[in-house]
């Protein structure tokens, strides 16, 4: 590890006490089996339900706009804030610009992450900017830009999915204009075994291609994002091999996944103006 | 109206509440924030905390990994602490490497960790001159809203208290390392450093527990780190000039808190069990 | 008990509006200063000066905890001259480590303390620092002791000149409020010795 003159450094080589355990012997095959038992994952879901959402708004008193979202272990927290000139700029932009930043928090993953964003963070970044640059009302603040910064405190699976579901919110939240409310949710795929929302021991066994020499190598993850009212992808990201047959149908089932957090995130606005209105017209009645 | 006046004359508006002995959120000079913990909610960690201050919200996340110890001091482990203020906790971060802030904090967090001696480098040690762990405790700030060094020191202690390292068979003859998961063992944590901030506004008030506000146009801050009756930490870097009797009566307030930190990690403790 | 011993000399570099090497014990710093110099804009206060300091390590490059270290003196620095002056521009403060003693920072205090001075930049008081020392059989000394373990607590204590209040303070170690405020009280009666000195100097430089 490089020094880093700006942050205390420990000792230069350390090594995560995880590698020295006694290895997990199970074959790829044996491990596939476990994916599903008797119609059931690990965590006794269905394969195709997703974990319970929770979603909270204003939890940075400092953002013009903040959103935490919970599935169940993963923990996500994303800030919004106000439109800012962009810095050293010369031409004009008709449409505003969206700064994304997706941070694993070092303790975060069963590996420790380093401080510096590595190559997977910069990937979800821009996946997570492609993906609110569809949603927001860009026109609405030339030359102007919105920071928005997602940050991963606990990843059991599906953060990417989470912290643009929260994003959206956080948007929301915040007042920032948009076209529509936007959901997003993954789907890890090996075999014949579909999975929504998988966690990370899901993500991992769907990312490693198994059966190399046959013909029907299918592994990997999907994600997607949907603006809900105007029933429209509006990032669609996906890694591994899946073939062109499948993917209409595995499409189909995250739109449903998508739909399915909707209500949750409406809640969570509800909830936020009823409390912005009691507030107002507590300071009316004094 | 009033929301006009606080942000066209900041240092007016601050002044007319002080002078009736208030403060513009309702506590008096001395009163602290409310404060919560919540600990070893994140199982990726080897020990982790969640504090919050008032808004000021710190999380803490330990990571335990094994490395040499160094030859000068061969019974002895690491601990590595950081301080992130990464710019989702306020607008006044930008991102890319920790703002010079972030570093003064870092460092300050580790002279308190050193000095309050409540992890002691030799319990790391696993087998003298040959392995150890290294701890690697990491702070984010998630809400930057004042006092953020007292917010980190109740998130270390309640994140210390929670790992659970596992026992580790080393063969030296053979080099080999074994570690077994089902075999842990809690570390000690041999004191409970306290730490309180303090502002000064006008180079005479002083507020306990500023706001990130109160921070911003206030003339000084001094922090005071109590573990047990001893002192660990008297830093008050510049600023308003204060008496001797001002600095040792800041002391005396802060003495207050102890007990109530104390109190609030027992029962913070008592639900993980 | 031996008085530690200050030499100063002032000037010594050709380049900076003001310099000094100091020299406290046997504790060493160089420092420079320049000002009111250009400050980049955004960096630039519109009411005041803005007063920026570099600490440099005697060997490497500077650290974390060297960040403290500047922190600490920057803000003690502020604190005395009269920003306000010098709107939209920069005092830099460059200090650099000769050799440690135990007492480093009490000493790159004095020593931006002389720069200041000889520079002639306005300042609203004079600032000295004294280092003291609890060794292990609970005793207060100002000279370091020889062996590094038989330190328990260390204290660093800024006074003003005009009413000798604290303007700074730094500790390292574990110590009771009694034994913290007989250090205060040691090193407030130090500190008028090191005024003295500062004076000395000024005039003999004359």
């Amino acid at each position: 590890m490089p020094i880093d003159h700006k942050r205390i450094n420990g000792p230069e080589d350390t090594l995560p006490y995880q590698l020295f355990t006694k290895l997990n012997r199970k074959s790829l095959e044996q491990k596939y089996k476990e994916l599903v038992q008797d119609g059931k994952r690990h965590d006794s879901r269905a394969p195709l339900e997703h974990r319970k959402i929770f979603m909270k708004t204003g939890v940075v008193s400092q953002a013009k706009g903040s959103a935490y979202i919970e599935v169940e272990k993963t923990k996500v927290m994303v800030s919004v804030f106000d439109p800012r000139e962009i810095p050293n700029r010369q031409d004009y932009s008709l449409k505003g610009e969206i700064y994304c930043e997706f941070k694993f928090a070092p303790f975060s993953c069963e590996k420790r992450r380093l401080h510096q964003l590595d190559a997977e963070e910069k990937q979800y970044s821009q996946i997570m900017k492609k993906a609110l640059e569809a949603t927001v009302c860009r026109h609405e603040f030339p030359n102007f830009q919105v920071d928005i910064y997602a940050l991963v405190l606990h990843n059991d699976g599906s953060a990417l999915s989470a912290a643009i579901t929260a994003a959206g919110l956080a948007l929301s939240h915040a007042g920032v204009p948009m076209y529509d409310l936007i959901t997003s949710a993954t789907l890890g795929i090996q075999k014949d075994t579909i999975l929504i929302d998988p966690t990370t021991i899901e993500e991992r066994i769907c990312r490693t291609p198994f059966w190399k020499e046959k013909e029907d190598n299918e592994h990997g993850l999907v994600v997607l994002s949907m603006l809900h009212t105007h029933n429209q992808v509006a990032q669609f990201y996906q890694s591994g091999s899946i073939s062109l047959d499948k993917l209409p149908h595995l499409i189909e089932t995250l739109e449903k996944a998508c739909a399915d957090t909707i209500p949750v995130i409406q809640q969570c606005l509800v909830k936020h103006v009823i409390k912005t209105i009691k507030k107002s017209s507590n300071v009316i009645e004094v | 109206m009033a929301e006009q006046y606080k942000s066209l004359h900041p240092v007016k508006y601050y002044r007319d509440y002080l002078s009736h002995n208030i403060r513009p959120d309702g506590r008096v000079f001395d009163t602290f924030r409310p404060v919560i913990l919540n600990t070893g909610s994140i199982d990726t960690a080897d020990g982790s905390a969640l504090s919050k201050l008032g808004q000021t919200t710190v999380v803490c996340g330990i990571k335990a990994e094994l490395c040499k110890p160094k030859a000068e001091s061969p019974n002895k482990g690491f601990v590595v602490p950081n301080l992130d203020l990464p710019p989702l906790c306020s607008p006044k971060f930008r991102p890319g490497p920790p703002s010079d802030q972030a570093q003064v904090l870092s460092q300050l967090i580790n002279d308190i960790i050193e000095n309050s001696q409540c992890i002691d480098l030799t319990d790391l040690c696993i087998f003298p001159d040959k392995l150890a762990w290294c701890l690697y405790i990491d702070f984010i700030c998630l809400d930057f809203d004042g006092s953020v060094v007292d917010a980190c020191i109740i998130a270390l202690v309640g994140a210390l208290k929670t790992v659970k390292l596992p026992f580790v068979d080393y063969d030296a003859a053979l080099d080999n390392i074994q570690v077994n998961l089902e075999n842990t063992r809690p570390l000690p944590v041999h004191s409970i450093p306290v730490s309180t901030t303090f502002a000064i506004f006008d180079d005479k008030i002083i507020l306990a527990d500023p706001t990130v506000e109160e921070e911003n146009l206030c003339t000084g801050i001094i922090v005071i780190v109590l573990k047990d009756d001893e002192l660990c930490c008297v830093h008050k870097p510049g600023g308003s000039p204060l008496s001797s009797d001002e600095l040792l009566g800041c002391i005396e307030k802060s003495k207050k808190k102890v007990p109530l930190m104390r109190d609030l990690l027992k029962t913070a403790l008592q639900d993980v069990g | 008990m031996e008085a530690t011993k200050y030499r100063c000399n002032l000037d010594i570099l050709s380049r900076p509006d003001g310099s000094v090497l100091f020299c406290e014990g046997k504790t060493t710093v160089i420092a420079g200063l320049y000002g009111p110099v250009e400050v980049k804009i955004q960096k630039a206060h519109i009411d005041k000066a803005t007063v920026d300091c570099h600490y440099r390590p005697k060997s490497g490059l500077p650290g974390v905890e060297d960040r403290l270290y500047e922190s600490f003196i920057r803000n003690t620095c502020e604190t005395s001259l009269v920003a306000a002056l010098f709107p939209r521009s920069a005092v830099l403060i460059m200090l650099q480590e000769m050799q440690n003693d135990k007492q480093l920072i009490s000493c790159a205090v004095n020593a931006a303390c002389m720069a200041c001075l000889s520079s002639g930049i306005d300042m609203k008081f004079m600032f000295g620092a004294v280092t003291a020392f609890l060794t292990k059989d609970e005793e207060l000394v100002l000279t370091p002791p020889i062996i590094d373990k038989d330190i328990k607590a260390l204290f660093v204590i800024v006074f003003e000149s005009t009413e000798g209040r604290i303007l700074a303070c730094h500790t390292e170690g574990c110590f009771s409020k009694e034994q913290f405020n007989q250090a205060v009280s040691i090193c407030e009666a130090q500190c008028i010795n090191v005024f003295k000195f500062f004076k000395q100097t000024l005039l003999d430089n004359k």
